[in-house]
């Protein structure tokens, strides 16, 4: 399917719906529409809801509150200012103005550089609770309990609301549609799957969960104003925790991750509310919460997936699945003029690192860790298990891990910078254990590390992606560019790991650090790395920093060989000096096991009474 | 200011009894329970149901305990443990199952509030104070708890598999501990808390079927602050409550009653780890 | 309500939509149907049940006596949750798919607001017969029970004769307990009392050791306290009593249902009111009578709040005689200008939609029942709706 065609479906669906919200009051009776208008407004922050939760991972309890910041601000300006066209425009920009104020204070507090998931979860379920007792205290201003009512609105019919709030549901819904299918859509799957993995291909994940939350408040104060408009009251309850976790309810129920599941959520389970809630108050509750849990326990996608599977797997009987989709995506070299990559430093070592310490508490990993590497070189850190090898490397990728000491990349001094910035001065990390987005292709996976270069459209799928030569090369040798619609997970390890040094190297780094590149690959597999190391640094003149155990693999490919020992560099020369030397024997010796398991970080079992 | 210390110490040792159940399981399990606040409200309407049985009011505090562990162990076994791998989710079948707990305790027992006797009644004269007594005996029941766990930790093989699943639960497992069993009886004794910790609270309060809810909040952010710790939680209640006792006495006590989730919130941002050591 | 029939409904859920969209119960034009949104669910769930009772009781009276001008009467209740969203689905119900004659119902101000603007838009009659914070204007609704102008004054007018000179106030944060104590402290201040303090705690707050430490330092002579209604209100009792506090002790909030669930700490409470069941008059016999017949065992005590829907129903019946017809134009004047006979006395709502009432200063007993100490007749319930007549 084109590109072109794919849209005009979606925009055809749209008009569907757009048409089927037309004709609503006619086939309907009042009441349906009276409960209807208000489901409409409520879905469209169930909606909000599934970006953040579904999408981007981040299970919200307090979208209610955006809600009712834009229905407050329509209550208290037409209140206290009365009702005009120009109080309305006013009482919208201060709605939407007011969520933006409280998405921004809020991703601050939720969304900093690791931040887990759980706090910003808890934070989401502090912001009602807070809100509402501040509307509360407002006492004759906000209504307090009571909220706001008997103001004049807009002097619409009953069926001009319902259309407003119908067209306002299908036009986000089929907006956010769009947005999550294209390529920057994919970056906050990217984001749920594996925010590490992200922020180590340099995409600054907090601003982009702080912008999508931010797209969030808004489309929800837009629907609280539209609803206060609407309903001409406004009570505490729309910025409630119980709406907040109604919404959540209603997500989870739909599905998850589908935009549309929530939709229906919001719509059935509101509606059906209506009827039922009436007769039963207490019995509905009790249904609503067992349905929860057990759609939690047994169908955490949500009924909506699960209705779409029954006629698909009817049919699956009569018509097997077709074989791997064909690939969508053309790769290219880019343009080694069009390479974007941090320029090389005026002669200057590519990376240098002085005085670097880490300390756990008062155990030093770390210690007086000084050398430099210039362009083209191919260091090899060798040592026993515990030495600090890949604490070293953390170091160097991330400027919040070290205690002490300067890290400059290219020139440029790292300070404090997290890790998406340091790979903005041209530092690429490969990690140990292969490391990329497991339900993703293998295109995707080297479109979103190609996102930080090429901005991804909001709307579009792109259908070639360049390549820099390097990445191109990785692709090439090992076949991984034959098997580009393959989810990552099928992938064997050995691809994996060639598919993660293709996603580093699409980065353009300068410096490469490698964290045992070859662990648990077959001989050839290995050969084939090596030649690529070589090949990148002695032609693409990368500065390359690994880290091995294999030590015939190290004196094959190194230029330069680094001997850490207890935190400190013991041995730092050519790669005959370090095999001539007895204390790197020693120190081998010492360690017992060299080159078997891997190496872990400090762990607190060693405290641990066993 | 000695009405004030008071107000700080009883304040600080409710907290404390009402939050070391969820620590316990939020340790062994990294998961928020949820159920906390229903679990609470089960405490209470256990000790309601000593007090219209007649029996001794101390009573109530095992007959609660016991309701609380029941159901912690079914909730364990039925709900918690499917969702091991979905720590996200887990959270929200818990707190699913706070609603229904709280609509079958409306359903049997009606949502009227009630009262249970207190074991203590009338005041205490304290430094030339004369405070609730009930209050002044919590903070001596809040102190035997912390301690009771503490022993429990520190001086049985549980307590030592218990800490072991905390710090590493890979490692401890491959020690082979049944890091299963760990998580089940944890949960079971963490249900068990919080149920004494809603027979704690009825006397000063009422029996209804939210009476639970007010307080899952604060408990929610003294645990986050303390990470896995009895004693960092202490530290937390005392710093916390006290901050709240102060706001509510000397600005109002409505920003009092936001003081300690704000506050932790707060705390968390500037310093992940908060009354943690590391 | 039978389990079997729950599971039926579980089972038509997705049917219920189809078919809730299709469906208007067609309504036989020889009834009048009055709608009744009340907090089955949520904080007034305690309280709503006496009011459908009460409403029961009115509606079975008329039938028996030949229903209202030859129809018979029929009641549609639907729960508003106590809240504005819940409100919102049940006025639209009884408004618009019950298609109701007239809406009387107690609840709360927040589901009362959120209820208002779907009346306009339906131009249905609607009493209202909660007690609340005063100042709800609306061409549609009337209210039959008291608003803080009227209800204040016995309380504090009786403390200071007996001495009181310092007072202090304790709420909960929100429209009642703040729009109660705004006017106590303004009556206290006209009558020459001192406030030495001034307390909100949150809505749903349990513990109010920081407000009691503060009432213990000011040592006033009289306190009076406007909380939520259930677990706040008992909750400060209960803390008070055990603080040690010994002032007169004024609750604004407290009905005679949850004095007597406290027990012994109700003790001595001074509460005002439109109407205990201790009223000596043979209309409130007869109507306890009634309810004891129609109710027996399942009687839930009438109070404060379910009175005054009972009177209700007789007022709405009154007004549709007099305009000779259930068309609401005809029907909204026409509730101004009838006067009910009830338990609480002879009430007429006319002074700007509100009524005058007698109001009644009690004390709680130990036995929980309540001692009428003085009574004040039709006080005046102020400037209410100064636009409406």
């Amino acid at each position: 399917m084109t590109e072109a065609r794919r849209l005009s479906l979606i925009l055809a669906v749209a008009l569907l719906a757009l048409g089927a919200i037309f004709a609503g009051p006619y086939v309907l009776d009042t009441y349906s529409v009276n409960v209807l208008t208000r489901s409409l407004l409520y879905a469209a922050v169930a909606l909000t809801v599934d970006l953040l939760w579904g999408y981007l991972g981040i299970l919200t309890f307090g979208q209610s509150v955006f809600f009712a910041c834009g229905a407050y601000a329509a209550g208290l300006v037409f209140t206290h200012m009365d009702f005009s066209e120009g109080n309305a425009v006013l009482a919208l920009a201060l709605g939407v103005g007011g969520a933006l104020l409280v998405a921004a204070i809020v991703g601050w507090l939720a969304f900093w550089h690791g931040a887990s998931a759980l706090y910003a979860s808890v934070i989401t379920l502090v912001l009602p609770i807070v809100a509402t007792q501040l509307l509360y205290s407002g006492g004759t201003f906000t209504g307090s309990s009571s909220g706001l009512s008997g103001f004049m609105s807009f002097d619409l019919s009953m069926e001009a609301w319902f259309w407003l709030a119908g067209s306002f549901l299908v036009a986000v819904t089929t907006l956010a549609y769009i947005v999550v299918q294209s390529d920057a859509g994919r970056l906050l799957v990217a984001v749920r799957e594996n925010e590490q993995r992200c922020k180590y291909l340099g995409l600054d994940t907090s601003r982009l969960k702080i912008l999508v939350y931010l797209a969030c408040a808004v489309i929800g104060a837009i629907a609280g104003y539209i609803y206060a408009g609407y309903a001409m009251v406004v009570a505490p309850e729309l910025a409630g925790f119980v709406f907040g976790t109604e919404l959540v309810i209603w997500t989870a129920l739909g599905g998850r991750g589908t935009l549309l599941g929530p939709v229906f959520g919001a719509l059935i389970v509101d509606y059906e509310s209506a009827q039922l809630a009436g007769d039963y108050p207490f019995v509905w509750q009790l249904i609503i919460g067992t349905l929860f849990v057990l759609v939690i326990i047994a169908f955490p996608r949500g009924l909506l997936p699960v209705l779409f599977d029954i006629p698909r797997k009817a049919l699956g009987l009569v018509r097997k699945r077709p074989a791997a989709p064909p690939a969508s995506v053309t790769l290219s070299t880019l343009d080694a003029a069009e390479t974007q990559g941090e320029e090389v430093g005026d002669d200057g070592p590519a990376l240098a690192v002085h005085g670097v310490a880490r300390r756990f508490g008062s155990l030093n990993v770390l210690e007086a860790i000084d050398f430099e590497a210039r362009a083209g070189e191919l260091v090899s850190l060798v040592g026993p298990n515990g030495a600090g090898k890949t604490t070293l490397m953390r170091c160097i990728a991330d400027g919040a891990e070290r205690s002490a000491g300067t890290i400059v990349i290219n020139g440029h001094d790292i300070g404090r910078k997290p890790p998406e910035a340091c790979v903005a001065l041209g530092v690429g990390r490969k990690f140990q254990m292969a490391n990329v987005f497991e339900t993703l292709t293998v295109a995707q996976c080297l479109q979103i590390a190609r996102a930080r270069h090429a901005r991804p459209s909001l709307w579009r799928r792109a259908r070639e992606l360049p390549l820099p030569e390097a990445a191109m090369h990785v692709l090439a040798t090992t076949g991984l560019d034959r098997q580009l619609s393959t989810p990552a997970h099928l992938l064997s390890h050995g691809m994996k790991q060639a598919l993660e040094l293709s996603m580093v190297l699409a980065l353009e780094p300068r410096v490469l650090l490698l964290d045992e590149p070859t662990a648990g690959l077959t001989k050839t597999e290995r050969m084939q790395i090596g030649a690529i190391l070589i090949d990148l640094t002695k032609k693409q003149g990368l500065c390359v920093l690994l880290v091995e155990h294999d030590l015939d693999f190290v004196r094959e490919i190194s230029s330069r060989v680094i001997v850490l020992h207890q935190g400190r560099i013991v041995l730092d020369g050519s790669v005959e000096e370090v095999v001539a030397s007895e204390l790197v024997k020693q120190v081998y010796a010492g360690s017992g096991h060299a080159g078997i398991a891997h190496e872990s970080g400090p762990s607190t079992a060693q405290e641990m009474p066993a | 200011m000695i009405a004030q210390t008071l107000d700080i110490v009883t304040t600080a040792a409710i907290l404390y009894a009402v939050a070391t159940g969820l620590l316990l399981v939020f340790g062994v399990m990294k998961i928020i329970n949820f159920a906390h606040g229903g679990l609470m409200t089960l405490g209470g309407y256990a000790a309601l149901i000593a007090t219209q049985a007649g029996l001794n009011p101390w009573l109530a505090i095992p007959l609660a305990a016991l309701f609380g562990g029941v159901a912690g162990m079914a909730i364990e076994r039925f709900v918690v443990r499917p969702l091991y791998a979905r720590p996200l989710d887990a959270i929200l079948a818990t707190w699913g199952l706070s609603i229904i707990i709280g609509q079958v305790i409306t359903l049997v027992f009606g949502r009227g509030v009630q009262f249970t006797q207190a074991p203590l009644e009338g005041t205490l004269d304290l430094f030339g104070e004369s405070y609730s007594a009930y209050r002044l005996a919590l903070v001596g029941i809040a102190a035997a708890l912390g301690l009771a766990l503490t022993a429990l930790l520190q001086g049985t093989r549980l307590g030592l598999e218990t800490r072991a699943v905390i710090m590493n639960e890979d490692l401890a497992r491959g020690l082979g501990i049944n890091s299963a069993l760990v998580r089940f009886i944890t949960f079971t004794l963490g249900s068990a808390l919080a149920g004494v910790a809603g027979a704690l609270i009825t006397p000063l309060s009422s029996v209804d079927p939210n009476m639970g809810v007010p307080w899952l909040v604060n408990a929610f952010m003294l645990v986050l602050v303390s990470g896995a710790s009895l004693a960092s939680l202490l530290a937390a209640c005392l710093v916390l409550g006290g901050a709240q006792v102060l706001v509510a006495t000397h600005l109002s006590p409505v920003l009092g009653g936001l003081t300690i989730a704000v506050l932790a919130a707060v705390i968390l941002r500037i310093r992940p780890q908060g009354f943690a050591r590391d | 309500m039978s389990l079997m029939r729950i599971s039926r409904r579980r089972l038509l859920l997705a049917g219920t939509v189809a078919a809730g969209l299709l469906a208007g119960p067609a309504l036989a034009a020889d009834t009048i149907t009055i709608g009744i949104p009340v907090g089955l669910s949520g904080a007034n769930s305690v309280v709503a049940p006496s009011v459908v009772q009460s409403a029961e009781l009115a509606v079975e009276e008329i039938n028996a006596k030949g229903g209202i001008l030859g129809k018979k009467v029929v009641l549609e209740v639907a729960d508003d949750a106590s809240g504005a969203a819940g409100a919102q689905k049940a006025f639209d119900s009884l408004i618009f798919q019950k298609k109701v004659d007239a809406l009387i119902s107690m609840e709360t101000s927040a589901a009362r607001n959120a209820g208002l603007p779907i009346v306009n838009r339906g131009k249905v009659p609607y009493i209202y017969t909660s007690f609340y914070e005063g100042r709800s204007c609306s061409p549609y609704m009337y209210v039959n029970a008291w608003v803080p102008d009227q209800q204040v004054a016995p309380i504090v007018d009786y403390f200071k004769d007996k001495g009181a000179k310092t007072y202090f106030l304790i709420g909960s944060d929100y429209a009642f307990g703040r729009g109660m104590l705004a006017f106590t402290k303004e009556y206290i201040e006209k009558t020459g009392g001192k406030i030495v303090g001034d307390e909100y705690a949150p809505m749903d707050a349990t513990d109010w050791t920081a407000i009691l430490s503060k009432v213990k330092a000011a040592n006033p002579d009289a306190i009076i306290t406007s909380t939520a209604g259930g677990a706040p209100n008992v909750t400060l009792t209960k803390q008070l009593r055990a603080a040690g506090i010994k002032s007169l002790y004024g609750n604004l909030a407290v009905d005679e249902g949850t004095a007597k669930s406290m027990g012994p700490d109700a003790e001595g409470i001074y509460i005002a009111g439109s109407y205990f069941t201790n009223i000596d008059t043979p209309a409130n016999k007869a109507f306890l009578a009634a309810m004891e017949k129609k109710f027996g065992k399942e009687m839930k005590t009438p109070n404060d709040l379910s009175v005054p829907e009972y009177e209700a129903v007789y007022a709405y019946k009154a007004a549709v005689e007099k305009a000779g017809t259930t068309d609401a134009a005809k029907v909204i004047p026409a509730l101004a200008e009838v006067t009910v006979d009830g338990p609480r006395g002879a009430i007429t709502m006319n002074k700007q939609r509100h009524a005058p009432l007698t109001m009644y200063l009690g004390q709680v007993k130990g036995d929980g029942s309540v001692d009428i100490i003085s009574t004040f007749k039709d006080v005046d319930p102020g400037e209410q709706c100064p636009k409406l007549k």
